[in-house]
Parts: structure tokens; C-alpha cells; sequence
């Protein structure tokens, strides 16, 4: 069974670097946004297995997604990676209903943990 | 376009370069601080020598501006400009913890700048397998009207420049800075080709 | 080889190098220092910076040093922030006034493993730039009166006066205060050129002129409008006090002759007075109606105050 990805960022380079990070035993389906409003749109319309979500971005920020899916009561993991890795925004974001908080420049081994521990692996 | 204009490609990885940057000294910076500092999507545009002043002024009616060159490996150079609101300054010494009257406000701002511009060099060269050295950072001017002389009286030996600019804001102490670094033409095709090299990796 | 070679160099650099230990002990200096802070490697390595060198800021330092050891970053301390950190002589004691060296300080991380274990600092001797940046200071001050003032009269000149002007007249506007205006010219000057010559001229006014100074106050702008003509400036003043300093003016040089080359010159001064109006929108309106009551008092037989007629609201 394959597993439906969404990855959400501005920058073409980052979802690349994500795409690239997820392990080969993970069969995957894989659905790019390059806002929070198109991940939305995405989200809205069909069900994802699970979100890699950026948080600075236009248009709908990472925390406007959190916030957004938390109203409407759309539930799925979402995993965020950041380059915003103050400890008020880590906080900000578990407390938003994120699974796993993942820093940027993304790290192979702590994705690969965060998956297995979320029963992906 | 022109030589020194960026691909679309080019700009996104830049961009996310600068964005990893930014999140990583903010986040040194709130520990140092013990505070919050609230990131936006960085700019990143050409300007032309001849209008330097005009978007620089457009940007901010700053009274301040430190600046500081820094210079790495592989012809990475170029001048960060830290300019600051008129407005800000009283709150300075308290978020450096500083007593009040240990430190004078030039003092105040070079120390900010010089903390705002390493921390935020430092990780970007990492990020490019590059290490950067800083001149000592220089208070131009804490008039707008003496900046506006400064940079209006000089005659630039270059056309064009690349221009980055950040904006951080401390939450809890309502403080805003904006960091434009400015990277002078032939540095901006060595940032090229480096980016051309991440690039090839995807 | 090398090694000898590298604290050869170190040794000879004319820039100090102090490396510290994470509680501020010194490990290590170079000669640069221990020549320019006489004080030998026994009295120095191993003990505590603030120890051997007790002029330190020690808060700020601490502060200082705790910013490059946590954000693993470089810092700076420039002389024109602080001319100096520590006390040290330095190469220039004859021809300059300086006491001690002037510096730029660097405060460079050293990591060992991913973390800061030491902190070395670079010291510049900037004595040199400082004392030529100083000397350039003080001429580019000198520059700046000279711009500012009448040559010949030390009032400020016209231009300068005018800017004054400007500014407050904006600012009286902005505030709704008073600002008045003085316009003075010396009666028959002409025939006393004629009478004393050039010199005579020049001797009056640059006695007028100090007359008229002794009797403002502080924030009174006092400038040389033309020739022989004199403008003050008097912020936060109405009518009334205007036209009382206008006539002390004109009494106190009315009574008291000027001395050329042993010849008693009695001087007499013509005084127009204008207060600013909420129907003046720019400051040149203020001149004129300054200057038209100064015709009023030379027309009326001169050595008089006038004031501007009182204009009708619209």
C-alpha cells in the first residue's frame, strides 16, 4: 500500500531536499504545495497520510496550515521542518498538534526516526 | 536580465539558503537574548549603483547603519548594512543586558550589529562548506542626513550589486533592525557558481 | 620548524595577541604585549585577565566574552566606542597627546570539538589613526563655523541665518509659538564710510555687532543680514518683548560711541519688528514685514523702533 505524501514549502530546493530524504522502503505517492493555501486546497480535497510542512512561507504561513487544519478538524500527521528552530517556535508548533518538529538543513537519521516512531517504517 | 541576474532556480536555492541562516541565528540570538525574534520571508533583488540610496531609503528611514564586510573563500564577499529606527534605541541596552549607562548607543548598535551580522554569516557559510572573516563593523552615520551624504557623495566602482534583506523583529522588546548585505558584482558570480554546484547535487 | 617559525612571527606582529582560558586566565600573549604592558610572562601566564590588567571594565567584559563564547562568534571593540581596553604605552609618546595606546580589539572563539574552550584577542594599535581622525575632526569642525559665520562680524551670515530661520519658523508653526523678529540697520553708513573709510565701517560693525550680542539670550539668532544690516531671530517671543529687546538695542548704541584711532563715532540704528502671523505660511513673509517696519523707522527720521502694523485677519 502506498503511503500519500504532501510536502509543503516555498522553496522548489527544499521539497526537493525532502523528497530526496524520504527512505526508499516507504513507497510513496507524492503531491508538492508551495504554500500553506495550496496545501490546503490539497488537504481539503483528499486524504494524506502524511504533511511535511515548511513555516516561513506567502500566503498562508506553517502556523496559519496548523491553525487551519485544527479548525476544520482535518486530521493527519503533520511533520514540520523549519529553519525556525527558536524553542518559543518548536513549542508554538507541538502545541499547534504537530507530530514531530524536524530543523532544517533536514537531517536523514532524525527523519527516519520520527517515521518509525509514527509507524511509516 | 543580465550577467549578474539570478536564474529562478538560483534565487529559490539562495533563498533557502538565507531562510536556514536566518532560522538558526535567530534562534542563537533568542537564547542569547532570551526572546523571541519573529522571521519574515527574506528580499533578495539587483540594484544598480546609481539607485543604492533610493532603495535603501525606501526600505527604512533608519538614523543608524553599521557596516560590516565579511569576506570567505572561493571570492564570497561583500557589506552587511545594519540599519536601525530612531525610535529603538533606548530599548537597546536592555536587550544586550547591558546596564544603562555601561555602554554608549553607538556602542550599542555596533555590538548588535556585530552579533546580528556574524551569527547570521557564520551559519550561511557553513551551509556552503565556506568560512567567513569579518573587518571590524563601522558606525556610517547615526544621522539619515549624514547617510544620505555618505552614499550620495560616492562615486561606486561598481554597476551593479546583489541585495539581501532581512528583517528581524525582537518580540518582546518591539525592536526592529533590517540586515542588507550587499554583494558587489563579481562576488555575486562566485555565489553562481557555488549555487550552481548545490544545485547539480538535485 | 614551522612552529618555531609561526611564534617567531607572533612574536614580531605589531598587534597583541592574549589567549584566555574560559574563566578569563591568560594561557598565553605575545611580546607585542608584554613589551607595550611591561609586565613579564611570570607576572602574567596563569592568572587572571582582570588581575593583570585591574583597569578592564569587568562587567562589560564579562558580558563581552560571554556573547562570543555562547553565540560562537567573533566581537569587536573599536577605539572610537572606547579609545582604549587595557592601558598600554605605545609608539608614538612624543608626537601625539595621547596617554595610552588607542585600539581596535577583536574577540575571536577558538572551538575545540564544536565548542569555545578559548578566547583569543587581537589588539591594533590605532594610535595613529586615532590622533589623525581627531586632527581631522577639529578641522572639519573649525570648516562648519566658518560656514556658519560672518568673517567680519562673528554673526552667523545670511545663508546660515535664513536656515535658522526656516527651521523655526516651521517649528513655531508646528507648536503655535511665538517667534519674532528683529531687522536693524545702521543710519547713515554710507557717510561714515565716507567720513572714517573702510576700516571706520568695519570697526563699527564688528562694535555694533557685539554690543547687540551681549544683550540676547541664549537661543536669540543673531546674524548679518547684509551690509550693514543686522536680523535677529527671537523664539518663543511676542510683540512686546521683541520690540523691549529692539529698543534696548537701539538705547544701548545710541548712547555709547564707538572709538576709532582715538575719534568718538556715535552710531545710530534703525530697528523694524514683526511677529509671526497665522497668516504667514513661509518665514520670508516674517522678513518683510520686519523689513517694511524697518522703512517705517527710517522714513520716520531714523534711531527708532517700528513695529509691523498689526495685519487683518482675512
Amino acid at each position: 500500500m502506498s503511503t500519500n505524501v504532501l510536502i509543503c514549502d516555498d522553496s522548489n530546493l527544499a521539497r526537493k531536499q525532502v523528497l530526496r530524504s524520504l527512505p526508499e522502503s516507504l513507497s510513496t505517492d507524492v503531491q508538492l504545495a508551495k504554500d500553506g493555501q495550496e496545501a490546503l486546497e490539497i488537504l481539503r480535497r483528499q486524504s494524506i497520510d502524511i504533511l511535511f510542512l515548511d513555516l516561513t512561507m506567502p500566503i498562508i504561513d506553517g502556523l496559519g496550515v496548523l491553525q487551519a487544519l485544527k479548525d476544520e478538524g482535518i486530521q493527519l500527521p503533520v511533520f514540520v521542518i523549519s529553519a525556525d528552530v527558536q524553542p518559543e517556535m518548536q513549542s508554538r508548533v507541538l502545541g499547534l498538534g504537530a507530530k514531530a518538529f524536524l530543523r532544517k538543513p533536514i537531517a536523514l537519521d532524525t527523519l527516519n526516526e520520527h517515521l518509525r516512531n509514527h509507524g511509516f517504517l | 536580465m543580465n550577467a549578474f541576474d539570478l536564474t529562478e532556480d538560483q534565487h529559490d536555492c539562495l533563498q533557502e539558503l538565507i531562510n536556514v541562516a536566518m532560522g538558526q541565528a535567530s534562534d542563537q540570538l533568542a537564547r542569547y537574548l532570551d526572546t523571541f525574534v519573529y522571521l519574515k520571508v527574506p528580499s533578495i533583488e539587483q540594484v544598480k549603483a546609481e539607485h543604492l540610496f533610493d532603495t535603501l531609503n525606501n526600505d527604512l528611514k533608519a538614523t543608524a547603519v553599521v557596516s560590516q564586510g565579511f569576506f570567505g573563500y572561493e571570492g564570497i564577499r561583500g557589506e552587511a548594512l545594519l540599519m536601525y529606527q530612531p525610535q529603538d534605541s533606548n530599548r537597546l541596552a536592555d536587550l544586550l543586558g547591558y546596564e544603562a549607562d555601561e555602554l554608549t548607543f553607538d556602542e550599542q548598535i555596533i555590538d548588535l550589529s556585530s552579533i546580528l551580522t556574524t551569527t547570521f554569516l557564520n551559519v550561511f557559510a557553513s551551509q556552503i562548506d565556506n568560512q567567513m572573516s569579518y573587518s571590524a563593523p563601522r558606525l556610517l552615520s547615526s544621522s539619515l542626513d549624514k547617510i544620505n551624504q555618505h552614499l550620495k557623495q560616492q562615486s561606486f566602482n561598481w554597476d551593479f550589486a546583489l541585495k539581501v534583506r532581512i528583517s528581524y523583529q525582537v518580540t518582546d522588546y518591539s525592536f526592529n533592525c533590517d540586515m542588507v548585505l550587499l554583494i558587489p558584482e563579481e562576488a555575486i558570480t562566485n555565489i553562481k557558481t557555488v549555487i550552481d554546484r548545490i544545485l547539480a547535487d538535485f | 620548524m614551522l612552529d618555531a617559525l609561526c611564534s617567531n612571527i607572533l612574536n614580531r606582529l605589531n598587534t597583541g595577541i592574549l589567549i584566555l582560558d574560559k574563566d578569563f586566565n591568560i594561557l598565553m600573549w605575545n611580546r607585542f604585549l608584554e613589551v607595550h604592558a611591561n609586565k613579564s610572562d611570570k607576572q602574567v601566564i596563569g592568572k587572571s585577565i582582570f588581575a593583570v590588567f585591574p583597569e578592564l571594565p569587568r562587567k562589560w567584559f564579562e558580558r563581552k566574552l560571554s556573547s562570543v563564547i555562547q553565540l560562537k562568534s567573533q566581537s569587536f571593540c573599536g577605539w572610537e566606542q572606547r579609545h582604549h581596553l587595557f592601558e598600554l604605552s605605545h609608539s608614538r609618546p612624543i608626537t601625539t597627546d595621547s596617554d595610552f595606546m588607542a585600539q581596535n580589539c577583536t574577540f575571536l572563539p577558538v572551538e575545540v570539538e564544536g565548542e569555545v574552550e578559548r578566547i583569543c584577542i587581537l589588539i591594533e594599535d590605532v594610535t595613529d589613526v586615532c590622533h589623525y581622525q581627531m586632527q581631522l575632526n577639529k578641522v572639519l569642525q573649525a570648516l562648519a563655523l566658518s560656514n556658519r559665520i560672518d568673517g567680519l562680524t562673528q554673526a552667523f551670515n545670511r545663508k546660515h541665518w535664513e536656515e535658522c530661520l526656516a527651521a523655526e519658523f516651521s517649528r513655531a508653526r508646528r507648536y503655535k509659538q511665538d517667534l519674532s523678529l528683529v531687522m536693524l540697520d545702521l543710519d547713515q553708513f554710507k557717510l561714515l564710510n565716507d567720513t572714517f573709510g573702510h576700516q571706520g565701517g568695519d570697526k563699527v560693525l564688528i562694535e555694533t555687532a557685539k554690543a547687540i550680542n551681549e544683550l540676547l539670550r541664549m537661543g536669540d539668532l543673531f546674524g548679518r543680514y547684509g551690509g550693514e544690516e543686522f536680523a535677529i531671530i527671537l523664539p518663543n517671543t511676542n510683540l512686546a518683548g521683541a520690540e523691549d529687546v529692539a529698543e534696548r538695542i537701539r538705547q544701548t548704541i545710541a548712547n555709547n560711541a564707538i572709538d576709532y584711532k582715538g575719534r568718538s563715532v556715535s552710531v545710530t540704528v534703525s530697528i523694524g519688528v514683526a511677529v509671526i502671523d497665522e497668516q504667514d505660511s513661509r518665514y520670508e513673509d516674517l522678513i518683510s514685514h520686519a523689513d517694511i517696519a524697518l522703512y517705517k523707522a527710517k522714513n520716520n527720521g531714523r534711531n527708532r523702533v517700528c513695529v509691523a502694523e498689526k495685519r487683518n485677519i482675512l
